[in-house]
């Protein structure tokens, strides 16, 4: 089932129209920017039409949310390893309550990115309202006369750590989690880092063992494991298959019985958590909110503690799963407000919302993003600044959680140095510029944040190893790395060679248990860098795809760090400059300028390429001046069949970056990134 | 058996096209291209002339006759391929009505500047293997042109021929028509490289050949040669040159093999890949050639050609000159009015342009409108392919100094290593002068004049070096006085 939800989940990619259509809900800035110069008026009617559509006919009358004081609603997210059936679990959820159609629904109804349904994973949260009947005491839910109707509030969240960010501004507005297991694979490093997330918020536990209809399904071993890692009650885990719907009728009840109701006064002073914020190009910022405490009505005037703002209450609703206006929200309630923010920045993600002139304790906010991994970003053809300018503005609009600044490379020309929380969320920003913006980019190696202190008492922060000299007037009397506190879960066959990978990325073992008999839990501290690049791939290549690893933040260690200039024909090549570790710092430059070798052409000169520490050369390698390229051709009377030849060999040329008179292919920057 | 020069010579020539062998299809094929494709395979125009004031009226025509015996193994060139027993052509009537068309096209080609027209300076009859084609005939392609034209009485009229293709009385009758400079397809001394390529001669008939056109009195003549041809060795190429030297030619052309796709040696070799040389290799020969043939006191006067002193193509300097020219038959390239003008490729299409050009459908010549930029790149190309290089004063008045110095200025580093050479008004090397004063009026002995590649190391890395300039000129910002010039 593992890799049937996998193969699906690829397949249905390349449903592009449902995906447009979807994109609309929350946002395609490509094809709204498109249509929207062109018909401003008829795009916005087609959107909210399309918008709207389904939500009007399935219930005519509007929603009246007054119907639901807070012991009538639950607030609970799903967390999972990648590809341990959350988003199809959510979809089967939606559809059980009513709230898409099934079949109808696009699959993976809360990923809405194409990213994220190329890869299977979750980036943003993203909040679905349900409403189901439940007799909380009887024993027949399906007989619906009785009973009384739940307001449900299905907080999607991201799986992987680099979204931990995320991760943690849903669960605030959850009190409990359904805590997702493959019945095959059991217990893996995600998990682990999940359920930690959402124990120390204090929220209600929901163990769910899904897959069970895999043939390699043992979910008592899985119930095992849960009860030793965990200390969670086998007894209380739930079986299910999101892919037969076999166990799927117990979740609902148990997210009734099992998660309490949110706890807010409707009576005190309206005090909303922001939970996320994006951009829609019609309305503006869209808030996400949960309700804390008292009433939040359609024309209310709400003012943000962070900020100070005062803003007018424009929309109120709920995400059913569209927009759908409710003009209220209540206590314990989760829905959305267009407030006219003008921009996502405004919408400080933990910030507390009330009503203005009013006064009210703030909530305490969430964690403010921290930014891991750097990288700089250039337009892969110099005279394409703007567009790239312009690409990032927009994304950065609904991923607020990138840093930016603008910098200059010799090389490279005008760019950014963007700071990303970890390396999926790099990734998946890049594979968002491509894929939403069209945008081309060169990226340069990524590189943690380092902290070099001097012997006048300066320090300085590092983000790009330019910046650092190459031969500093102070001496460096200290550097200091970011470390990470990685998780490794693996079958046991494979702890051989994972210790030695392990070590040889200068990594220290805190924690090594049995998960089960085949199953072995290791935790490292490592230096972020050493598992900024390759780690991931190297780990499951060495072990079959088995490993399962993340990993959180850890403090700054101390390190012998040395700066590694590249150089061409002696200049040095700012955006090839990497610091690394001094005992690698020879194997690493070896294996820089031998792959620079084979990428970068043969010119009319000879090519030195040095990999150096301040002044000393540690590496070296030479290419070879060209001898001779195509002499005659199709010539004489018939000018033109050569002028073409030539033309092109000049269009090479202009897509070449330079450094000095080398010219670098755009490869050479892209084979890089593959050298640890 | 005559084979096509075609590739090797592709400095000289124009275009050409194949003709197949006509299938039922293609007949069909051709009835309706006579219905429908008057306007079929619109020729590719290209502009450009080289001084944007009068330029010269055109006084050279290239003729084109593209009869082959068989094809050579590494001929990309559209060609009509005859036959391997079709050393008599007078009864051919592929040939004749060949003939025909191209006397027609030369009637109605619209004549450049008729108030100036100048009687031809030179003709360059090329193919195809023209050696194979009757003398007569060859009589009626000058009969037409000087009914046209004019034809000067000393003339330069060459005309590629091929050993096999001729004897001593065949290129005595070519001479009493005036051809008086002959272009021998010799390509290699050793049979094995000429079997390999598919050339229908041997060595004997080189030889042959030779002594024909010595004894038969040409003064002006060339051997052509292939370098780097697969299983080629250091040892052949030196006996080629050596026995080219031998020949006491007054001219030499040296052809660097080009692996085309589409022919039978782009299906069996990679350039670089055994058995073709490598690329040091190959630089090797062109460096044996330049050292050899230097040394015999030829002159190395462009990229592939080397001559007595005296004995320059002038038809080609017309090319590198970027002069205008004349152009007839299939798939020949013409340079008219400052309009670069291809034919069609193919035998029914040229016919079908030939019968437009008699009713005025089509013009092959061009108004006098040309692009600066183009024009430019098209004056460096050609110039810096030849020992006299590019003439920075003539460049400089027709496109300005700031694209003069831009040039120079990419091309410091190259001057610095050798590839490129600075020249001053006497050609004599520039050397300790990197600042190129030569805008500098006042002191003309480090002024530079013209600029060139050096031999051989600049020439073997032309390709290079010329789209270096390309992209000089490409981010040039043409002012508007040398935008949009009228030629007249």
């Amino acid at each position: 089932m593992g890799y049937l939800s996998k193969a699906s989940k690829t397949l249905r990619q390349s449903n592009y129209l449902a995906l447009l259509c979807n994109f609309n809900f929350n946002f395609n800035p490509l094809t709204n920017r498109i249509t929207r110069e062109r018909f401003p008026v008829r795009h916005e009617l087609f959107c909210s039409q399309s918008r709207q559509y389904s939500t009007t006919t399935r219930e005519k009358s509007t929603i009246d949310l007054s119907q639901y004081p807070p012991e009538l609603v639950r607030n609970f997210s799903i967390i999972a390893h990648v590809d341990h059936g959350k988003s199809t679990l959510a979809d089967r959820l939606l559809e059980l309550t009513g709230t898409i159609k099934k079949g109808h629904g696009q699959p993976q109804y809360l990923d809405k990115l194409q990213v994220e349904r190329e890869r299977g994973i979750t980036v943003k949260a993203q909040t679905a309202t349900m409403f189901y009947k439940h007799s909380v005491n009887g024993d027949d839910f399906s007989d619906g006369k009785e009973s009384p109707s739940f307001l449900l509030n299905l907080i999607d969240t991201p799986g992987h750590v680099d979204f931990s960010y995320e991760v943690s501004r849903s669960l605030a507005a959850c009190q409990g989690v359904l805590l997702v297991v493959d019945a095959a694979q059991g217990v893996q490093a995600q998990t682990v880092a999940n359920f930690y997330l959402a124990f120390e918020s204090n929220l209600t536990i929901v163990p769910v063992i899904n897959k069970i209809d895999q043939p390699t399904a043992d979910p008592d071993r899985v119930k095992a494991q849960l009860k030793s890692m965990f200390d969670l009650d086998p007894n209380d885990a739930l079986l299910t298959s999101a892919k037969t719907g076999e166990g799927l009728e117990q979740i609902l009840p148990a997210v009734i019985e099992r998660i309490p109701a949110p706890p807010g006064r409707r009576e005190s002073p309206l005090r909303m958590l922001l939970l996320d914020s994006y951009y829609d190009e019609y309305k503006g910022v869209i808030c996400h909110v949960a309700v804390v405490d008292g009433v939040l009505s359609k024309g209310d005037k709400i003012s943000s503690a962070g900020t100070g703002q005062s803003y007018e209450a424009l929309d109120v609703g709920i995400m059913h799963p569209e927009l759908t206006p409710t003009g209220i929200l209540l206590t314990g309630q989760v829905g959305y407000v267009v407030s006219g923010m003008r921009t996502t920045k405004e919408a400080r993600v933990g910030d507390t919302i009330y009503h203005t002139r009013t006064s009210v304790e703030p909530l305490p906010g969430f964690k403010p993003a921290k930014h891991m991994v750097f990288s700089g970003l250039y337009p892969a053809d110099g005279s394409d600044f703007e567009a790239l300018n312009h690409a990032i503005e927009r994304l950065t609009c609904n991923d607020a959680s990138v840093s930016i600044t603008k910098e200059t490379s010799t090389a490279l020309g005008l760019g950014f140095r963007c700071g990303f929380l970890g390396l999926l969320h790099m990734d998946v920003f890049h594979q968002r510029l491509e894929q939403e913006y069209g945008a081309h980019v060169i990226s340069t190696v990524p590189t943690v944040p380092y902290t070099f202190e001097f012997s006048d008492g300066s320090k300085l922060e590092v983000q790009n190893p330019a910046t650092l000299p190459s031969n500093p007037k102070q001496k460096v009397t200290a550097c200091w790395e970011p470390t990470v506190i990685a998780t490794i879960i693996i079958p046991s066959e494979y702890v051989g060679p994972v210790i030695t990978l392990v070590s040889e990325r200068r990594g220290q073992q805190l924690e090594y248990s049995f998960i089960d008999s085949q199953r072995v839990f290791m935790k490292y501290r490592l230096p972020l860098r050493e598992i900024v690049v390759d780690f991931y791939n190297e780990l499951k290549s060495i072990t079959s795809g088995y490993a399962s690893f993340d990993y959180e933040d850890s403090d700054y260690q101390q390190a012998d760090l040395v700066k590694l200039d590249i150089l061409l024909n002696g200049q040095p090549v700012d955006a090839m400059a990497t610091i690394v570790h001094n005992t690698k710092a020879y194997r690493v430059g070896r294996e820089l300028t031998e792959k620079l070798k084979t990428v970068i052409d043969r010119q009319m000169f000879e090519i030195t390429i040095q990999a150096a520490i301040g002044s000393k050369i540690i590496a070296r390698e030479t290419i070879s001046a060209m001898r001779k390229n195509v002499l005659a051709k199709c010539y004489g009377g018939d000018v033109t069949r050569k002028r073409k030849l030539l033309e092109k060999q000049k269009e090479g040329k202009k897509r070449m970056k330079r450094v000095g008179s080398v010219d670098i292919p755009q490869e050479a920057f892209h084979q890089l990134l593959k050298v640890s | 058996m005559l084979t096509p020069l075609m590739l090797l010579k592709s400095s000289f020539t124009p275009i050409f096209l194949v003709q197949t062998p006509k299938s039922k299809a293609q007949k069909l094929h051709h009835a309706f291209t006579k219905t429908f494709l008057t306007n079929s395979t619109p020729p590719v125009r290209h502009n450009a002339s080289l001084n944007f004031a009068t330029p010269p009226p055109a006084s050279s025509a290239y003729i084109h006759l593209p009869f082959c015996r068989k094809r050579c193994h590494y001929c990309d060139f559209p060609i009509v391929a005859l036959g391997s027993a079709s050393t008599q052509t007078h009864h051919d009537p592929r040939v004749s009505n060949y003939i025909d068309w191209l006397c027609r096209e030369i009637t109605a080609t619209k004549v450049d500047q008729p108030a100036s027209t100048t009687p031809l300076q030179t003709v360059y009859f090329g193919g195809g293997t023209p050696s194979l084609v009757p003398p007569s005939m060859v009589s009626s392609v000058l009969e037409s042109l000087r009914v046209k034209f004019g034809l000067c009485k000393d003339a330069e009229i060459s005309m590629e021929m091929d050993p096999g293709t001729f004897g001593a009385e065949k290129m005595r009758e070519m001479i009493a028509l005036g051809v008086n400079r002959v272009s021998l397809g010799v390509q290699a001394f050793q049979e094995e490289l000429l079997r390999a390529c598919g050339r229908a001669h041997g060595v004997q008939e080189v030889h042959e050949a030779i002594s024909v056109v010595k004894s038969c009195g040409v003064e002006n003549w060339s051997i052509d040669l292939i370098a780097s041809l697969p299983h080629q060795s250091c040892e052949m190429w030196e006996e080629s040159l050596r026995l080219t030297i031998q020949s006491q030619p007054s001219h030499v052309s040296v052809y660097d093999l080009q692996i085309e796709q589409g022919t039978k040696f782009g299906r069996l070799y990679s350039p670089g890949e055994f058995p073709m040389p490598s690329e040091t290799q190959s630089a090797e020969f062109y460096k044996m050639a330049s050292r050899m043939l230097t040394d015999a006191n030829y002159n190395h006067y462009e990229i592939s050609s080397y001559c007595k002193s005296g004995y320059e193509c002038k038809h080609n300097f017309i090319y590198w000159k970027n002069e205008p020219f004349y152009a007839f038959g299939l798939g020949s390239a013409s340079f008219v009015g400052g309009l670069r003008y291809s034919r069609p490729r193919k035998v029914n299409d040229y016919i079908n342009f030939v019968q437009n050009l008699e009713k005025g459908i089509v013009d092959s010549s061009g108004d006098g409108n040309i692009n600066g930029k183009d024009t430019a790149m098209d004056v460096v190309m050609l110039s810096l392919r030849t020992a006299q290089g590019l003439d920075l004063k003539s460049f400089q008045e027709s496109f300005g100094s700031s694209v003069v110095l831009s040039l120079l200025e990419a091309y410091k580093p190259y001057v610095e290593s050798g590839l490129v050479v600075c020249l001053d008004e006497h050609r004599r090397t520039i050397i300790d002068d990197l600042d190129y004063s030569f805008w500098d009026k006042t002191n003309t002995e480090k002024r530079v004049a013209y600029i060139r590649l050096s031999d051989p190391e600049g020439f073997l890395l032309s390709n290079e070096l010329i789209a270096l300039a390309f992209g000089v000129i490409d981010s040039w910002k043409v002012s508007p006085q040398y935008q949009e010039a009228k030629s007249t």
